[in-house]
């Protein structure tokens, strides 16, 4: 099994081509959650929001250089590509490969810094010694001080982890699949509680590790690293008094992603999974992958319409409400209707079933309730509470400050009145809002049965944007 | 109707609005207009025009007093803002601050959209944001002979002294040239000192033509990285051109042949 199949001697490039290719399906590419600035003696800083260096032609962002270290593998989980039992291409970078790239990229502003994963090569322990070697030669040779994403390799020695932690700003453990039963059947080898322990480690070492101890500024500036740990995994380091409010551990804390239309489980069950990883584990980020049919296996389903695109944009949607709307997952979808809708997004389908709290005084909401508006953002809101506090709002200043009217119409009144004389009623504001250019799915015709008539042929359907394309974080 | 005509420039536009506080003929008998090559033409007949002669030292005073009395976002609105080119830039960075300065508390007067000038300045500031933020991920540089650094580029908006500071502090052991070629600037950053802003006259073209011996190597393994990545069965190339569209690639290797 540990035999390895990598052929020596490999130029970079096919290295770089395999090893790329084997790493794709990992969504995470932010490079968000951290600001520092150069440590002075280095090259690098990173920025609070992250910064998209390209776009790939499935839309996706290209921020960090997202390699796996080796894709030899000794698991056999049945969606993967690297999986033992395939007959593919097999390579391993060395460490000073990894950080010449890094280096390389990263001086000609390709890249904000490094994503490293890999399969696991001989044991889950030799592979994150591995991993966390060239993060040390990275950081105190190359002096790097841009962004690393690493994983944490579930089964490693936690003391590997917690050093590997240090070196790094973001970690990621894959939850791989929704529910235990479906690792059960697609990857025995791994288990739940084997994925969660690592990731409730990194939390508490966030915890232990953490801002609380730092006086200082909070904003600009950047933690000085003066150097990384020297002595590998000595624990804290001096901590310099004003420098800015930063985790020494996990700096941009944790994130894990989950395959999506693999297994059986319905959206209801995977947004409380994601739900519950936001509140207990204190993750940042749960990413969600349309799953890509890359082995023949029995047990995996065939998908004839390709990755299930438009489920994963609106798992994306109802995370972003958990996030940042202060909705919980037990609004947007329950026992009784599992699934989003297809035809809505799951904001404006919540609003259309909660009709009762509609429509809101613009000038006098609270935040809180407009961000529950259809139409109205995270930015529009702000922007609303700040403006009326110095003189009322009227419809075209919503316009102006970034709201969609053409959604938010049928939920608001500014000074009382509605934009256009409208029945609050379910029926008619859906198909008002359908009618209005809500971005339909490919392929679905409009559930409306009666249409103006047109003499030109104007009915061209609208291919669905990609979900990575509209996530608001840059990354 | 007294016109204060002022130079397309940060400092053009806040020595104009010193001089047009200064010569108190009351604010609403006022304009400010940014000068730039088709102004001429929009010279109105029931106006005055006056020169405005630049002077960083005005400049300086007005900014100062910006961020005392209207705070850091303010400032930062208006130094973004200048950056865009519109023909009612200058009057409305000049209502803003009139308008900060007679509140209470100056630091509200951004919030305040309703108020076309403070919603055209933080239009703008957006705009000239987004695309400085833009340009720190798209920008490319080039190795050329002996280690230095070289991008080009040709930003809408004037955004080079926007994004100097930021590859300042990451490439801080770099030699390095960021070139604005739609606007003949240069911001040139020596290795462990302070980068400068400076017109391109000078600039060597043919030393600009040649590239150090691994810059080949490197963009040929940026390009296949880039080519890699992307999942077949994802294909959205119209996302990919919202997100990264047409005007910046030439500028980005990995879209060359």
């Amino acid at each position: 099994m540990t035999e390895i199949r990598v052929r020596a001697g490999m130029p970079v490039m096919e290295k770089l081509r395999i090893l790329a290719d084997a790493a794709k399906y990992d969504v995470a590419c932010t490079s968000s959650g951290v600001s520092r600035g150069n440590s002075g003696d280095g090259i690098g800083n990173c920025i609070e929001a992250g910064i998209c260096h390209s776009f790939a032609a499935d839309g996706r962002c290209i921020s960090l250089l997202k390699i796996l270290f080796t894709n030899e593998c000794i698991f056999n989980c049945r969606y993967c590509l690297n999986r033992v039992s395939n007959d593919v291409p097999r390579a391993a970078f060395t460490p000073e490969e990894v950080c010449e790239l890094t280096m390389e990229f990263y001086r000609r502003n390709y890249i904000e810094g490094l994503f490293l994963s890999s399969g696991i090569l001989k044991s889950p322990d030799y592979t994150m010694e591995l991993l966390y070697e060239t993060l040390y030669k990275l950081r105190n040779q190359y002096h790097f001080g841009g962004y690393i994403h690493v994983k944490a390799i579930p089964g490693a020695d936690p003391l590997l982890i917690e050093r590997t932690g240090f070196l790094a700003d973001r970690m990621s453990v894959n939850l791989e699949l929704p529910t235990a039963e479906g690792l059960r059947t697609l990857a025995p080898a791994k288990t739940r509680e084997k994925i969660l322990k690592p990731m409730r480690q990194i939390q508490n070492s966030r915890l232990e590790y953490g801002e609380g101890l730092l006086p200082g500024t909070g904003s600009g500036g950047g933690r000085s690293y003066g150097q990384w740990p020297a002595v590998p995994g000595s624990g804290r380091r001096d901590i310099s008094v004003g420098k800015s409010r930063q985790h020494l551990f996990v700096p941009a804390g944790q994130s894990t992603q989950m395959i999506i239309g693999a297994t059986p489980e319905n959206d209801f069950q995977i947004m409380s999974v994601a739900e519950s990883l936001y509140r207990k584990f204190d993750l940042k980020r749960v990413f969600y992958s349309a799953f890509v049919r890359v082995n023949e296996d029995s047990l995996l389903p065939t998908l004839p319409g390709g990755p299930p695109l438009l489920r994963e944009h609106r798992l994306y949607q109802a995370d972003w409400l958990l996030r940042y709307y202060g909705f919980e997952a037990g609004e947007l979808l329950s026992e009784d209707r599992p699934n989003f809708n297809v035809l809505l997004d799951p904001k404006c389908d919540w609003a259309l079933r909660h009709l009762e709290q509609f429509p809101v005084e613009v000038n006098r909401a609270p935040y809180q309730t407009l961000l529950r508006v259809p139409g109205i953002g995270v930015k529009s809101a702000q922007r609303i509470v700040k403006a009326r506090r110095l003189g009322t709002v009227d419809f075209p200043d919503l316009k102006r400050m970034g709201v969609v009217l053409k959604r938010a119409l049928y939920f608001i009144t500014c000074g009382g009145k509605t934009l256009y004389p409208i029945r609050i009623e379910e029926d008619f504001i859906t198909r008002n809002i359908l009618d209005a250019g809500e971005r339909r799915p490919y392929g679905i015709s409009d559930g409306v049965t009666y249409r103006q008539l047109s003499l030109f042929d104007d009915q061209t359907l609208i291919q669905p944007g990609n979900a990575e394309g509209r996530r608001k974080e840059v990354g | 109707m007294t016109v204060f005509v002022c130079e397309d420039s940060l400092d053009g536009i806040l020595t104009g609005v010193y001089d047009a506080w200064d010569s108190r003929l009351g604010h609403s008998r006022v304009k400010l207009q940014a000068e730039t090559e088709d102004s001429y033409e929009t010279y109105e007949l029931f106006c005055q025009y006056r020169q405005v002669k630049t002077d960083p030292g005005k400049a300086e005073k007005v900014l100062r007093t910006v961020l005392r009395r209207m705070g850091e976002e303010t400032r930062e609105a208006i130094c973004y803002a200048c950056a865009c080119s519109h023909p009612d830039k200058a009057d409305a960075i000049y209502r803003l601050i009139v308008l900060g300065f007679s509140m209470e508390d100056g630091t509200k007067a951004v919030n305040y959209l309703q108020n076309p000038s403070v919603l055209l300045v933080m239009k703008l500031r957006q705009k000239a944001w987004h695309e400085a933020h833009r340009m720190l991920g798209f920008l490319r540089f080039e190795e050329l002979p002996g280690g230095v650094l070289y991008a080009g580029m040709e930003p809408p908006c004037a955004v080079l002294p926007l994004i100097a500071p930021h590859f300042a502090d990451r490439l801080r052991q770099e030699n390095w040239i960021i070139h604005d070629r739609k606007r003949g600037l240069l911001a040139v950053h020596r290795k462990e000192s302070r980068w400068i802003l400076t017109d391109d006259e000078d600039l060597n073209s043919e030393f600009l033509e040649r590239r150090s011996e691994r810059e080949e190597e490197f963009r040929i393994l940026w390009k296949i990285f880039c080519e890699t990545i992307a999942i077949e069965e994802r294909r959205n190339p119209r996302c990919q051109q919202t997100l990264l569209p047409f005007r910046f690639r030439p500028y980005m290797n990995e879209f060359h042949e």
